[in-house]
């Protein structure tokens, strides 16, 4: 049960444990100073707050930030955009997976204005324009990949960006390039299923 | 209603919940919302002599800080099950006391999350620590004897069948061992949230849970008002497992700061926090002695145990319950302890008792068969309980035999041969393949169900239960569509939120047969009064003839046996469900599990890429989330044997690997293949209907399989949990 593979180097978007690990042991140092946090182009606002510039799930958005706000607080208090989940704050468990500029993050370890002028997509962007659901969805509900469903939306971002890192090859891949996304209730049947359905179609569109 | 299975349908609540549209406690997001965070104690035990929060009072955006100083008048909840309604009976932050290590002592709250967490930091306590006791081990205890203490007789009683002493004396083997079963915590992704807002003197609290009413007259109780000024919304839970079974310590605090600062307050209690916050399973040791004779047939059982409580509260054990009747032994003794130690109380975990206990009694059980030379899959049907043997009664149906031969069949078992280390894999990995069976209570709650059919042929269903992704919604549908006739999408189940019928609580796996044979009733009621009114094609249709906009009927329904006066205590938010001993019958859900292990020869890692489980839970209403629901159990099993331990350093106190990354949980990469199946025969004595649960049922058993193939591949007995690579090298 090998846990925590050694990730390759060129596959900066998957979310395994050992590298969350990592980004949970930055994120328990104290928080840098506001002007340090802050990339460049973050503006102060003056009032110790950053403005700052997103495309959320393909509307631009700009915000006036507290520095130390995490994506996943932004994305839920600022935006209520609930549908990422905290289930750590930490970087361990997935539930708040999102993707930045089409690549998977944990977002309660991205600050949020590191996302400044980049395009975040949660789950409540997935689906199509006319609101049908996108294939990784529809399998989800066909295999009924999950049960509480608090993981589920970090789930199906992570099986989305797996899918187009090319990681869905085999059950095994799926398995390892999916383990940064716990599930309690013991989903994980389901969920390869899912995503074994789900990738031919998504290829395919 | 109980002839024919059910069919495939998908679960209720699946759209919302892969859209993210579906609603938690934490998911109410609006401006003017405040947000809190707790600072909490970092000695074992001890007084705070000293609190000083001017640091935190002075961080811009902070509103409020509570400690033990300002929150005068609050009340304790009272101890679940000691007539309260609490995970423990005392209240943090009501006394400058600390009894264990994360108990809360200060609510920061502010603008926003980053403010109150910042806050919550710069709160400095200066606390006077007291010699404290965290392990069983400690010595010079204070170990209470369950059957000598205050607790409920006979629920808490020793059990004991026939002579147990003299039939291991006369006994031609006899099987003697220790097992240990480590702390663990329930872990559900969603983390102990609230959201409390009081509007013109009501209070209205959303927290995820599996017990709506505790939490509204356990909250009235501890502010001194009347249950009626409180709603609690719980339409969907992150995930329970026994932690969200009663009002939790942060709940009261979210509600008294809401109430200061007149304005919404959402209180998320940190992971690290969550294993201090809540209740856990308690570490406990099982003393076995197995006797059969030469022949195999089991003849004496005595299972002695020493479990964790609290220094505040008696958590009492039940695990004599599964020892005595999963087999039917004619002489059984139990015996069981509870150990002091200075922690929050422990609680229920998914199986609680069951589990620790099936690990003990059928790893022994394995054991006999290698003494015996028997296929342990032989010896197990060998000893098949006929009736139940502690009070003689029937069972209300039975199918464990099932259990274990549909499951050898599809498991290939015949294949296995028996000699330890004798299998192999192509790659050289030993292979172990192990069976161990389970059985869980078929518990039943009281329910009022209330049902009401409007004339465009929608239809509304409350009744007292918790979804928590057990898929209760699901099969809620299911009997409403069967009886009714209506389709999915004309369906409104609704459940988990006080204000329209009493809300049980949902644990110990009665969920189920308490909601569908109300709901069940409830269609009965809703059809005889559809009767009365003129004949046409469609309920609906009939409504419409007889000019009605609606038709509205309410059942209420108890266990067998159970007295009128449970549904005063379903009213008031207590616990009152019954069985598994029923007057005329005793009641179990069992399974068998088949599992394949591979033990990497020189690192030992062991991996298991095969589980077969076949489960009796009667008549299977939700196909598709009771597989889920089964392969979850699996999934728990495999945590619970190779993965789980909350780990404690006797002199600090507290738990050290508290979060997500330390407290290792199964993930994608440890589960291989499940293959689960039903017997799917209904047990119309418990209920028309015929359902018994299936949540915990579904991993008692899993540990024992697993470490009993790890001996079928290796020749070692391992009798503590979890099991570690260090333990076969
Ligand atoms: S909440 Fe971000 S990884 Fe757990
Ligand atoms: S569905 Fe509950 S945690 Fe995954």
């Amino acid at each position: 049960m090998d846990r925590t593979p050694d990730e390759p180097s060129d596959t900066p978007g998957a979310v395994s444990r050992r590298p969350l690990m990592i980004g949970a042991a930055l994120a328990a140092a104290p928080l840098a100073p506001p002007g340090i946090a802050a990339p460049a182009r973050a503006q102060d606002a003056g009032d110790g707050r950053l403005r700052v510039n997103l495309t959320v799930n393909g509307e631009a958005r700009q915000l006036s930030l507290d520095p130390r706000a995490s994506l996943l607080d932004t994305l839920r208090e600022g935006l209520a955009l609930t549908g990422a989940k905290k289930g750590c704050d930490h970087g361990q468990c997935g539930a708040c997976t999102v993707h930045l500029d089409g690549r998977r993050v944990a977002s309660c370890l991205t600050l949020a204005v590191q996302a400044d002028g980049r395009a975040v997509t949660t789950i409540e962007g997935v689906a199509r324009e006319d609101d049908e659901l996108h294939p990784m969805q529809q399998a989800f509900i066909d295999h009924d990949a999950l049960q509480c469903g608090y993981c589920t939306p970090g789930q199906i971002m992570a099986a989305i960006a797996l899918v187009r890192e090319g990681r869905a090859g085999s059950a095994e891949e799926i398995r390892e390039y999916m383990s940064g996304n716990l599930c309690r209730c013991g989903a994980y049947a389901g969920i390869l299923a899912a995503i074994q359905d789900a990738a031919p179609k998504m290829r395919g569109a | 209603m109980s002839d024919t299975s059910f069919p495939d349908a998908p679960r209720a609540d699946a759209q919302d919940k892969v859209r993210g549209a579906l609603r938690y406690a934490a998911d109410d997001a609006r401006p003017g919302m405040a947000h809190a965070a707790l600072a909490v104690a970092a000695v074992a035990r001890g007084t705070v002599w000293r609190i000083d929060a001017a640091a935190a009072r002075a961080v811009p955006g902070v509103r409020l800080v509570l400690t033990h100083e300002d929150l005068g008048g609050v009340k304790p909840p009272g101890f679940i099950m000691g007539g309260g309604y609490g995970f423990q009976s005392i209240q943090p932050l009501t006394s400058p006391q600390v009894a264990y290590r994360g108990q809360p002592i200060a609510l920061v709250v502010a603008d926003s999350p980053e403010a109150a967490a910042e806050g919550a930091r710069l709160v400095r306590a200066d606390l006077a620590a007291e010699p404290h006791q965290v392990t069983l081990d400690t010595p010079e205890a204070d170990i209470v004897a369950q059957a000598d203490s205050p607790l409920p007789k006979p629920m808490f009683a020793d059990v004991t069948v026939g002579d147990a002493a003299a039939a291991l004396a006369d006994a031609a083997i006899r099987i003697e061992a220790e097992f240990r079963h480590p702390a663990q915590h329930q872990s559900p992704i969603e983390m102990l949230s609230t959201v409390a807002e009081w509007r013109d003197g009501h209070l209205t609290v959303q927290e995820g849970t599996q017990n709506a009413e505790a939490i509204r007259h356990g909250l009235a109780r501890q502010l001194e008002i009347e249950p009626a000024r409180i709603t609690v919304l719980s339409p969907s839970a992150g995930g329970g497992f026994g932690q969200k079974n009663s009002l939790q310590a942060h709940t009261v605090l979210a509600a008294e700061a809401a109430r200061r600062l007149e304005r919404p307050v959402k209180l998320v209690v940190s992971r690290a926090q969550v294993f201090h916050g809540g209740s856990f399973r308690p570490a406990s040791r099982h003393r076995i002695r197995l006797g059969a004779d030469a022949e195999g047939r089991m003849t004496a059982l005595v299972h002695e145990t020493d479990s964790q409580t609290s220094r505040h509260d008696l958590f009492p054990t039940q695990y004599t319950e599964l020892s005595s009747r999963l087999y039917g032994i004619g002489n059984f003794r139990g015996r069981e302890r509870l150990v002091r130690n200075d922690v929050q109380t422990p609680g229920y975990m998914r199986a609680p008792y069951e589990h620790p206990a099936a690990f003990a009694v059928e790893s022994c059980v394995d054991e006999l068969a290698y003494r015996l030379g028997r296929d342990p899959v032989a010896l197990r049907l060998a000893n098949d309980a006929a009736a139940d043997p502690v009070t003689g009664r029937p069972y209300s149906s039975r199918h464990l035999a099932e259990c274990l031969r549909r499951g050898a069949a599809r498991f290939g078992w015949e294949r296995r041969s028996m000699a330890p280390g004798s299998m192999r894999a192509a790659d050289g990995a030993l292979v172990g393949w192990g069976v161990a069976i389970g059985a869980y209570k078929a518990a039943t709650a009281p329910a009022v169900a209330r049902l009401r059919l409007l004339d465009d042929g929608t239809v509304t269903l409350g009744v007292g239960g918790h979804e928590m992704g057990q898929g209760m919604r699901t099969a809620i549908a299911a009997v409403l569509q069967r009886r009714l006739g209506v389709d999915p999408g004309r369906i409104t189940v609704e459940i988990g939120s006080t204000g329209a019928t009493p809300q049980h609580l949902t644990a110990g796996s009665w969920g189920t047969a308490t909601v569908v044979p109300a709901t069940d009733e409830a269609c009965d009621a809703l059809l005889r009064a559809l009767d009365a009114l003129p004949a046409s094609r469609t309920p609906a249709e009939r409504l419409r003839a007889a000019g009605r906009a609606f038709l509205e009927v309410e059942v209420s329904r108890r266990a067998p046996g159970q007295p009128e006066a449970v549904i005063g205590r379903l009213a008031t938010g207590l616990p009152a469900a019954a069985g598994p001993a029923y007057p005329e019958f005793v009641s179990f859900s069992h399974v068998a599990h088949f599992v394949e292990v591979r033990v990497e020869p020189t690192t030992c890692r062991i991996r298991v890429p095969r589980i077969v489980s076949v489960a009796d839970c009667g008549r299977v209403v939700s196909p598709r989330t009771a597989a889920s629901q089964l392969r979850g159990g699996v999934v728990w099993g495999i945590g619970a044997a190779l993965r789980e331990v909350s780990e404690v350093d006797p002199r600090h106190g507290g738990f050290l690997n508290a979060d997500l990354a330390e407290y290792v949980l199964p993930v994608h990469a440890d589960i291989g293949t499940i293959e689960v199946e039903f017997v799917d025969e209904p047990d119309p004595r418990l209920n028309r209907p015929g359902v018994k649960g299936l949540g915990e049922v579904a991993m008692v058993g899993v540990a024992p399989a697993i470490a009993n193939a790890v001996h079928h591949a290796t020749g070692k007995r391992l009798r503590s949990l979890p099991i570690r690579v260090e333990d076969l090298l």
